[in-house]
């Protein structure tokens, strides 16, 4: 489990690491950077959604072995042909460019009502999502009237039957 | 960007570094816990305790658990070691005495911090123990805490050199050294310093009250690594902020690179001393503090930064 998002982890280091090869060094490295930190948060997330005690004694999380061994060689096999035999542009970039000193001009310079839009609608949806996700509110507890669910699902939710009633039933 | 060493020179280093400042973390935490507590001491067995001590872990049986996840618990040592190793790396200790001053130094060596939480968690996670999770997860919730504070308080010292590379944040430092013209820097930075080598009062993960957190279930050469591992990356944390904070190697009649050790030096002697002078903390309440009161802090920090440099 655990395992499998840092596995994850380690082909978004990969990319960010071809990112680096391709001179855009800030863009890479802030992807591996940002990248340690969301695989761990999904990867809690993950345990948190196991059925057994936060996570000890994890499941197995790898189902059909051979077809994705295969599947994994096969899909190796075409990328890495496809990156020997396909005829790639030829533009060397000059090792002078400042590419983080271009990346900053563009984020706040023709792009910025683009990119600034986009990260007040992000910080609004996460704002909603943890009003609507918080227990308590300016109106009170969200759990003010909710009943917690039976042991027997087929028990009526919303009977509250007064004790009288029960005791003439039992008897 | 400075000029860098060879590969080889620049692996002696980076190897140099950490085990000359593992080794004098571990002298002198002896001998302030020993001067601490008072009674006669004698400095030569502080000298030698941190070796014997080396040596009783290398000899000791490995101890296992039920179903624990091998490979990861093997790795994750040797990835913190690493990370610490890529914290030096990027950090110059003379004009041109550098393993690898890149351009983006700065966001290299956040991402190293970054991981440092991958290499906790792993480490509790796959000894598959109950109390090695908790320390896992309790370092989750702590790193994460304090990782904005960090990335702040250190991009403040990145605006007046108006770049990312450590060099660069040396050199503007000059005339002034930040630790004067951010005064919310270095203690913030020493707060995250802490929690980054889960240190002292920031010891979340291996904490006695854990029986020793990730660190219960590990014995032998393991356990050696790991704490060898932890007190390199105190010394990263250590390094960059004598490089960012505290004018790096510019200094009176010495020569650069001793400049840089001394500071180093004494930051990890601040360290040493908060960790036996102060007692831990409630993760409950350093995530609170962190979200409340070290990000705005460092967002201050920032700002005033800025606005010192229109």
């Amino acid at each position: 489990m655990v395992r499998a998002a840092y596995w994850l982890l380690a082909s978004f280091v990969g990319v960010g690491a071809i990112l680096v090869l391709l001179a855009a060094e800030f863009l890479g490295l802030v992807l591996i950077l940002m990248m340690a930190g969301e695989m761990t948060i999904m990867a809690v997330f993950m345990v948190m959604f196991m059925m057994n005690p936060a996570g000890l004694n994890p499941m197995q999380m790898v189902h059909q072995h051979r077809v994705s061994i295969a599947g994994g060689v096969i899909a190796f096999l075409a990328l890495a042909s496809a990156g020997i035999f396909a005829a790639f542009p030829d533009r060397p970039a000059s090792a002078t460019d400042d590419t983080t000193a271009e990346l900053g001009i563009e984020l706040l310079g023709d792009s910025m009502l683009v990119f600034q839009t986009a990260g007040v609608a992000l910080l609004t949806t996460m704002i909603g999502a943890i009003v609507l996700s918080s227990r308590t509110g300016r109106f009170g507890d969200a759990q003010e009237g909710s009943e917690a669910p039976h042991l027997q699902p087929d028990e009526p939710l919303h009977t509250p039957e007064p004790p009288e009633a029960e005791e003439v039933h039992h008897h | 960007m400075s000029g860098s060493l060879e590969p080889w020179a620049a692996v002696l280093f980076v190897g140099a570094v950490v085990g000359l400042g593992v080794y004098a973390v571990a002298v002198m935490d002896r001998l302030v816990a020993r001067s601490f507590s008072g009674g006669s001491f004698r400095a030569s067995a502080a000298f030698l305790t941190p070796v014997r001590d080396a040596c009783l872990l290398l000899t000791q049986r490995r101890t296992d658990t039920e179903r624990p996840d091998a490979q990861a618990w093997a790795l994750a040592p040797a990835l913190l070691a690493g990370l610490a190793a890529v914290g030096i790396a990027v950090v110059p200790f003379d004009a041109d005495l550098a393993a690898a001053d890149i351009g983006s130094g700065f966001v290299l060596f956040a991402a190293a911090v970054a991981f440092v939480m991958v290499a906790v968690y792993v480490h509790g996670w796959s000894a598959n123990s109950t109390f090695s999770m908790v320390g896992g997860y309790r370092f989750v919730a702590a790193a994460l805490s304090y990782q904005i504070p960090f990335l702040l308080a250190l991009l403040g010292t990145a605006l007046p050199a108006e770049s990312l590379s450590v060099g660069e944040i040396v050199r503007a430092q000059e005339s002034l050294w930040n630790v004067v013209r951010q005064p919310l820097g270095l203690p913030l930075y020493l707060v995250v310093a802490a929690g980054v080598s889960f240190w002292g009062p920031l010891n979340f993960p291996d904490t006695p009250d854990l029986g020793g957190g990730t660190m219960l279930e590990v014995s032998g050469p393991a356990r050696l690594l790991w704490s060898v591992a932890r007190g390199a990356m105190l010394v990263a944390v250590a390094v960059m902020g004598a490089a960012a904070f505290m004018g790096g190697w510019f200094g009176p009649v010495l020569p650069g690179p001793v400049w840089m050790s001394l500071k180093t030096l004494f930051l990890l002697v601040v360290l040493i001393l908060v960790r036996h002078m102060i007692v831990r903390v409630r993760l409950e309440r350093f995530v609170i503090i962190a979200w409340t009161v070290l990000i705005p802090l460092a967002l201050v920090d920032v700002f005033v930064s800025g606005l010192l440099i229109l």
